[in-house]
C-alpha cells in the first residue's frame, strides 16, 4: 500500500476457516486478515492505527476448542479456526452482553447514537432485552476532561483506544484507567487534562459515546448529516477530511474513516476551521466601499485599469494567495504574466507559526503556499517587498487574490493613493476597507479545486498524494464566487476570451501548461452521502 | 419475488355491449336506494351521515388527536431531544432544537429540547412519532381535534402548549428496571398500554441471527 | 292586438315561471336526490329561523352567495367576449322554450263548457311555428358558441381545451339528435310541436311507442348535448377543468342556470315529442275516461289537467336525467366520440330507413 516503505510480498500460507481453506499472508494480524476476507467479526478495542490491547474480547474466534481474540493472533501455517460457528457466535454474544452490563444505554441523548459501534453490534448480533437483574454501577457523567472534550464514564466500555491514542499517536499520556473490575473508570492522568492538540481524535475512535466533542455536543444527530470529502485548509499539511453539513451549515470536520486506505487523523485546530466558513463574509461586490452589482464592479475595474494597460504595465502588481487553490493561483498567474504583463507579482501568506510537529501539523499555516509558488514564473515578492514598492511609488494598481495579505497601517494608507486596488477576498478586513473594488470570494468548503500539500506529510500518512482535492459542501453566500471565476470574468471584460467551464477545466489547462502540476490528479468523484446510511465511526 | 398477476378476461356479449340493459340495471340499484331512503320505512333507511357538528361521532379509543408532551415526576419535559420523532416524521413537521441543562444533578438527563414545535397543519397524523419515541414523551391520545386557525403560524404548536396537555408518563424514569412493577403497583387502566406479559413476550423474541 | 300581447305575456309568464322554478328546484334535487341514492343526507342546513324545508332553501342561499361573490375577469381575457359568453350560453336555451305546448288549446269564450269546439282556439305555446322543431334545432345549435367563446375568451389553456371538447361533442351529437327525430316526423307528418302532441292522443300513438329507438337515441343525444354525465367531459365538476373555470359569481351562475334550464328543456322536448305532451291516458276533450270512470269535466278543468300532466311528465324526465347522472360513470373522450359517430349515428340512420319503409308500406295502396 505504501509508496514510502515498500513491503516485501508476504508469504502465503493455508488457513482453514470454518472448514474452508484460504491463502493468507503469513504473520498478518488475524482479525485484519479475516476482515479482509469479508468475514463479519465484531470488535471494539482493535484499531488499525494503534497497538493491540485485546481488552474487549469481542473479536473471539475458536482455535482448537478455545476462544482466542483474533486481534492478538497472527496468521500462521496450518491454522484452523472457527469464525461463524454457533459456539463462537454465542461467545461473542455473551461478550457483548458482558460489555453492556454497566452500560447506561442512554442512546437517546448520546451523540454517538447512529454511528456507535456498540449500538451496531447490538442491533446486528443481539437485539434482546437485558437479562442483568442488578443495579448498574454508577460512574461520573459529564466530566469535563479537556479543552474540547466531555467524558461520560458510564458509557465507556474500557476499550483503551483513547488511552493508546494519547500515548502512541499524540505522545501525551493524558488518559488512564483507575480502579479495577466492575468499577474500572476512565479518567485523566494525575495533573493532566486531555488537552493535547490531537485530542478530538479520541472522540472519533471511541467506539461508543463516552468521549464527546463539546463543540458538536447536542447540535444535531449524526444521521441527519451529509458528508462531503474535502481537504483541511488549516495548515500546509492539507489533511483529507470529511465535512459534515446539513442545510448549508457545517457542523463538524472529521478525518475520513476509510482507515486502512488512508490512515488519517486530524488536529483539533484543523477541525475548527469550519467555523470561519460561516463567519462574517463578504456577499456582494463593493466599489469604493459601496455595494455594487456584479456588472458595475467589473465595469469599474475595466474603466480604471484600461488607461494603465495602455501606458505603464510595469506599475501593475498582482498578489497571489497562499490560501487560494492551485486553479485560482494559476488563473491569477496567467492574468499577471500573460495578460496584464504586470511588473510585480507577489505572494500573500501568513508567516510560519512554529506550531508544527512531526505528527501532522506543519509550521506553515497556509494551505497552498507551495501551489502558489508552483504557478509563479519567477520569484514572488513577499508582503515586505510589496510595502517597499508601495513606499517607492513603483505601483499604480494592485490586484489581490485571497485573504492573507496583511499590511501595516502605514502601507494600507498608501494604498488609497493608487489608481486601482482590487481585492478578491472572502471576509471583510482592513485591506478590503481600503480597496477600490472588492469581489466576494468563496471559501474552500464551497468550491471544487486542488491544493498542494508540502513535502513529506506525516509519517503515518501512507498514501496521501501531493495534491489534495476540495469539494463543495455548502453554497457560497450571496454573490460570492470562486477566485478563478472572478479572474475569468475580470479577464472577459478586459478582452481575454478564455472560457473555463469549471474548476476542473482550469485544472486540466494548468496540468498541461505548468510542469509543477504535471503529476497532479483531480481525484475521483466522491459523492456527498447522508450519514444515515454510513454505518459506524470509531 | 416476481409480482403475482392474475389475468381476468371479461367476456361481454351482445347484451352487455348494448349498454342499455346494464344502464337500466344500474339505475335500478341507485333508484332502489333512493326510494328506500325517501319513501321506505324509517327502519330500512340506510343514510349513514352523522349530522356533524350537531352530532359528534364518538372517537375510537386509539384516535390520534393533537400531540402532547409528557412530563417527568418533577414536572420537567420528558423529551430528551433525541430526534427520533423528527427523524421518522414523514411530513417533516417536527422541529426540535436541543439544549443542555446548565447544572444537572449527577443523575439528571443533560439533554432537553429548548425548542419543540410541531406544525399541525403539515402533520399527516400518522402517529409514527409516538411509535418512535423511546421516552414516552410524545403522545397523541388527547382526543383533541386540531381546531381551525386563522394564520398558518398559529398551527405551529410550541413546547408550552404541547406540555399543557401533557401528563406524567406511566413509564419509569431511567427505564423499566426489574423493580418497576413494585414502583407502580396501581397500574389500573395503564396495564392496557404495557402489560407485564409484554415483557415476557419481548424476552422470548428470538435474537436476530 | 292588445289581447294578443297580453296573452303572449301570460304564456311567457307561465312557461318561464315553470321553467325557472323547476330549474331552481333541480339544483336542490340534484344534490338531495344524489344524496339519497348514495345513502347520504345532502344539503339540509340552510334555514330561515330554523325552518329548513328539507333543504329547499339551498337554491336561494346559492343564488345569494353567487350573486354576492367577486366577479372576476382574468387580466388577459378578452373582456367583451368574456362578458358575453354566458349570455350566448343561456339565450338559446331560453329561446327554444317558445315552441313548447304546455297545455291543451283553450277556447277562451267557453271555459266552462264541456268539450267545446271553436274555430280558433288559443294554443298554449308562446309561438306556434309550422317548422317549430327545426327552429329548436336551429337555435340549439347556437348554444355551442357559449361554451366555445367562454373557453376562448378566458385566456386559459385549460378553458380553451374545455371549450374545444364542448364544441366537438355538441357538433357530433347534434347530428344524431336530428336524425333520431326524422323517424318521428315521418310517423306524425308534422314539425309543429303543438300538432305533434295533438296527434299522440292515445298511449299507442305516443312517440315512445311508435319510435322506441328514436326515443333512446334522442334522449341520450340530448344528454350529451346538455353536457351532463356520463358525457360531462367538457366540464366535469371537481375532476375536469372546463370552459367556465375562470367564471365566478353571477356569470358563473348564468352558466349554471343555463345547464339546469337545459335539463328542463330536454324534459319538455322528450315529453312533447315522445310522451304525448299534455295528453294523459283517458283525458279527452270532454273529461276523464279511465278505469271505467266517466267524468264529465268543464273545459277549464281539462286544460288544467293537461297542464298538470305536462308538468308531471317533465318532472319525471328531469328526475330520470338526474338519476342517470348519478348512476353512470363518465365516458372517456374517445369512447364518447366512438359512441356518437359509430354507434348512435348509424343507428339513427337505420331507424330513419326502417321507419320510412314501414310508413311507405303502411300507406301504400298495394297493402292488404
Ligand atoms: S455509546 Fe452507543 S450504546 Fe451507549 S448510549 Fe451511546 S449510542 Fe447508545
Ligand atoms: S472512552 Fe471510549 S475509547 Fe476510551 S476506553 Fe472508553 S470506550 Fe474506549
Ligand atoms: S403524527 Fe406523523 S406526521 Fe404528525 S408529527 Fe407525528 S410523525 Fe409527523
Ligand atoms: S422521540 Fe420522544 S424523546 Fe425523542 S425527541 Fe421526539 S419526543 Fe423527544
Ligand atoms: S478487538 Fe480483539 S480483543 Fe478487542
Amino acid at each position: 500500500m505504501s509508496e514510502h516503505e515498500p513491503t516485501p510480498t508476504p508469504e502465503l500460507v493455508t488457513v482453514k476457516i470454518d472448514g474452508k481453506e484460504h491463502q493468507l499472508p503469513k504473520g498478518k494480524n488475524l482479525l485484519e486478515a479475516l476482515l479482509d476476507l469479508g468475514e463479519d467479526i465484531s470488535y471494539f478495542c482493535y484499531h488499525p492505527g494503534l497497538s493491540v490491547a485485546a481488552s474487549c474480547r469481542q473479536c473471539l474466534v475458536g482455535i482448537r476448542g478455545s476462544m482466542v481474540p483474533s486481534c492478538q493472533t497472527t496468521v500462521s501455517d496450518g491454522l484452523e479456526l472457527e469464525s461463524q460457528s454457533p459456539t463462537v457466535l454465542d461467545a461473542r454474544r455473551q461478550m457483548l452482553e458482558f460489555t453492556l452490563v454497566n452500560h447506561p444505554v442512554d442512546c437517546v441523548i448520546c451523540d454517538k447514537a447512529g454511528e456507535c459501534t456498540l449500538q451496531r453490534h447490538y442491533m446486528d448480533w443481539d437485539g434482546k432485552p437485558s437479562e442483568i437483574d442488578h443495579e448498574k454501577v454508577e460512574k461520573p457523567k459529564k466530566v469535563d476532561v479537556g479543552r474540547e472534550i466531555v467524558l461520560d464514564a458510564e458509557r465507556c466500555i474500557l476499550c483503551s483506544r483513547c488511552v493508546r491514542f494519547c500515548q502512541e499517536i499524540a505522545e501525551s499520556p493524558d488518559l488512564v484507567f483507575e480502579y479495577r473490575g466492575n468499577h474500572e473508570t476512565l479518567t485523566t492522568a494525575p495533573d493532566r487534562r486531555l488537552d493535547n492538540s490531537y485530542s478530538l481524535n479520541t472522540v472519533d475512535i471511541c467506539p461508543v459515546g463516552a468521549l464527546t466533542d463539546k463543540d458538536f455536543r447536542f447540535k444535531i444527530r449524526v444521521w441527519e448529516l451529509y458528508a462531503t470529502r474535502s481537504v483541511c485548509n488549516g495548515c500546509a499539511a492539507g489533511c483529507d477530511t470529511e465535512v459534515h453539513h446539513r442545510d448549508g451549515r457545517i457542523y463538524r470536520m472529521v478525518p475520513p474513516k476509510d482507515w486502512d486506505m488512508n490512515l488519517n487523523w486530524m488536529c483539533d485546530d484543523g477541525r475548527r476551521t469550519y467555523k470561519s466558513v460561516a463567519a462574517q463574509r463578504l456577499t456582494r461586490p463593493l466599489v469604493d466601499g459601496e455595494p455594487a452589482e456584479l456588472d458595475a464592479a467589473l465595469a469599474a475595474i475595466k474603466e480604471r485599469l484600461e488607461p494603465l494597460l495602455a501606458q505603464d504595465r510595469g506599475a501593475i502588481g498582482v498578489v497571489l494567495g497562499a490560501d487560494a487553490s492551485n486553479e485560482d493561483n494559476f488563473m491569477a498567474a496567467r492574468m499577471a504574466y500573460d495578460f496584464l504583463e504586470a511588473g510585480h507579482v507577489y505572494l500573500a501568506d501568513s508567516p510560519d507559526n512554529g506550531l508544527g510537529d512531526d505528527i501532522l501539523r506543519r509550521d506553515d499555516p497556509n494551505p497552498n503556499r507551495a501551489g502558489a509558488r508552483g504557478c509563479a514564473r519567477g520569484d514572488l515578492g513577499s508582503s515586505e517587498d510589496l510595502a517597499r514598492d508601495l513606499a517607492d511609488h513603483k505601483l499604480e494598481a494592485l490586484y489581490v487574490v485571497g485573504d492573507r495579505l496583511d499590511l501595516s497601517d502605514e502601507t494600507l494608507g498608501q494604498l488609497r493613493g493608487l489608481k486601482l486596488v482590487v481585492v478578491q477576498a472572502s471576509e471583510p478586513s482592513r485591506l478590503t476597507d481600503k480597496a477600490h473594488v472588492v469581489l466576494p470570494a468563496a471559501k474552500w468548503a464551497e468550491v471544487h479545486g486542488t491544493i498542494t500539500r508540502t513535502s513529506e506529510r506525516a509519517k503515518r500518512d501512507l498514501s496521501a498524494s501531493r495534491f489534495g482535492r476540495m469539494r463543495p459542501a455548502v453554497e457560497p453566500p450571496g454573490m460570492a464566487r470562486p477566485h478563478w471565476d472572478w479572474l475569468k470574468r475580470v479577464g472577459a471584460v478586459l478582452g481575454v476570451t478564455v472560457e473555463f467551464e469549471s474548476a476542473h477545466a482550469v485544472f486540466q489547462e494548468m496540468k498541461k501548461q505548468v510542469p509543477f502540476f504535471a503529476e497532479a490528479q483531480w481525484g475521483g468523484k466522491i459523492p456527498t452521502v447522508m450519514l444515515r446510511f454510513a454505518g459506524r465511526r470509531g | 419475488m416476481p409480482a403475482r398477476t392474475k389475468v381476468v378476461t371479461v367476456k361481454r356479449g351482445l347484451w352487455e355491449n348494448l349498454y342499455l340493459p346494464e344502464i337500466v340495471r344500474g339505475l335500478g340499484v341507485t333508484l332502489k336506494h333512493f326510494f328506500i331512503n325517501t319513501l321506505g320505512p324509517k327502519s330500512k333507511r340506510q343514510i349513514v351521515t352523522i349530522d356533524y357538528p350537531d352530532v359528534v361521532r364518538e372517537l375510537p379509543e386509539r384516535y390520534r388527536g393533537v400531540h402532547r408532551l409528557n412530563t417527568r415526576e418533577d414536572g420537567s419535559v420528558r423529551c430528551t431531544a433525541c430526534m427520533m420523532c423528527a427523524t421518522i416524521c414523514p411530513a417533516n413537521c417536527i422541529h426540535i432544537e436541543a439544549g443542555e441543562r446548565e447544572n444537572p444533578a449527577s443523575r439528571d438527563i443533560e439533554k432537553f429540547p429548548q425548542v419543540f414545535e410541531i406544525d399541525e397543519l403539515v402533520c399527516v397524523v400518522c402517529g409514527l412519532c409516538v411509535e418512535a419515541c423511546p421516552c414516552d414523551a410524545i403522545r397523541m391520545d388527547t382526543h383533541v381535534h386540531m381546531p381551525p386557525v386563522e394564520h398558518r403560524k398559529d398551527a405551529v404548536l410550541e413546547k408550552p402548549e404541547l406540555m399543557s396537555r401533557g401528563t406524567k408518563s406511566i413509564a419509569v424514569d431511567g427505564g423499566a428496571g426489574p423493580d418497576w412493577r413494585d414502583k407502580y403497583t396501581d397500574l389500573g387502566s395503564l396495564t392496557q398500554i404495557y402489560r407485564p406479559d409484554h415483557i415476557e413476550r419481548d424476552r422470548e423474541r428470538p435474537a436476530r441471527r | 292586438m292588445g289581447e294578443i300581447v297580453i296573452w303572449a305575456l301570460v304564456k311567457i309568464a307561465i312557461l318561464f315561471g315553470f321553467a325557472l322554478n323547476l330549474s331552481a328546484v333541480l339544483t336542490w334535487m340534484e344534490r338531495r336526490q344524489s344524496a339519497m341514492m348514495q345513502d347520504r343526507m345532502g344539503p339540509v342546513k340552510a334555514n330561515i329561523s330554523g325552518v329548513t324545508l328539507w333543504g329547499l332553501l339551498h337554491p336561494l342561499a346559492d343564488a345569494l352567495k353567487l350573486a354576492t361573490k367577486e366577479d372576476f375577469v382574468p387580466p388577459k381575457a378578452h373582456k367583451a367576449i368574456f362578458v358575453l359568453a354566458p349570455l350566448f350560453a343561456i339565450a338559446p336555451v331560453v329561446m327554444v322554450f317558445a315552441v313548447i305546448p304546455f297545455a291543451p288549446p283553450v277556447c277562451l269564450k267557453q271555459l266552462t263548457a264541456i268539450a267545446p269546439r271553436c274555430v280558433a282556439p288559443e294554443h298554449m305555446q308562446i309561438a306556434r311555428i309550422d317548422i317549430g322543431l327545426l327552429y329548436v334545432f336551429a337555435i340549439a345549435s347556437i348554444s355551442v358558441y357559449g361554451a366555445a367563446l367562454a373557453g376562448w375568451a378566458s385566456y386559459n389553456n385549460y378553458s380553451l381545451l374545455g371549450g374545444l371538447r364542448a364544441s366537438a361533442q355538441m357538433l357530433s351529437y347534434e347530428i344524431t339528435m336530428g336524425m333520431a327525430l326524422i323517424g318521428t316526423f315521418l310517423v306524425f307528418g308534422t314539425l309543429e310541436p303543438g300538432e305533434l302532441v295533438l296527434r299522440q292522443s292515445t298511449i299507442a300513438k305516443w312517440g315512445i311507442v311508435q319510435q322506441p329507438l328514436g326515443f333512446i337515441l334522442f334522449f341520450f343525444a340530448a344528454i350529451a348535448e346538455t353536457k351532463r354525465a356520463p358525457f360531462d367531459l367538457p366540464e366535469g365538476e371537481s375532476e375536469i377543468v372546463g370552459y367556465f373555470v375562470e367564471y365566478s359569481g353571477a356569470r358563473f351562475m348564468t352558466f349554471f342556470l343555463g345547464e339546469f334550464l337545459e335539463i328542463v328543456f330536454v324534459g319538455c322536448m322528450v315529453t312533447t315529442i315522445f310522451l304525448g305532451g299534455w295528453q294523459a291516458p283517458g283525458l279527452a276533450a270532454d273529461g276523464l275516461h279511465i278505469f271505467g270512470l266517466d267524468l264529465q269535466l268543464p273545459h277549464i278543468a281539462v286544460v288544467g289537467l293537461g297542464l298538470v300532466t305536462f308538468t308531471i311528465k317533465v318532472f319525471i324526465v328531469c328526475f330520470l336525467q338526474l338519476a342517470i347522472r348519478w348512476s353512470l360513470p363518465r365516458m372517456r373522450y374517445d369512447q364518447l366520440m366512438r359512441l356518437g359517430w359509430k354507434g348512435m349515428l348509424p343507428a339513427s340512420i337505420i331507424n330513419v330507413i326502417i321507419t320510412a319503409a314501414v310508413v311507405l308500406w303502411m300507406s301504400s295502396p298495394v297493402k292488404g
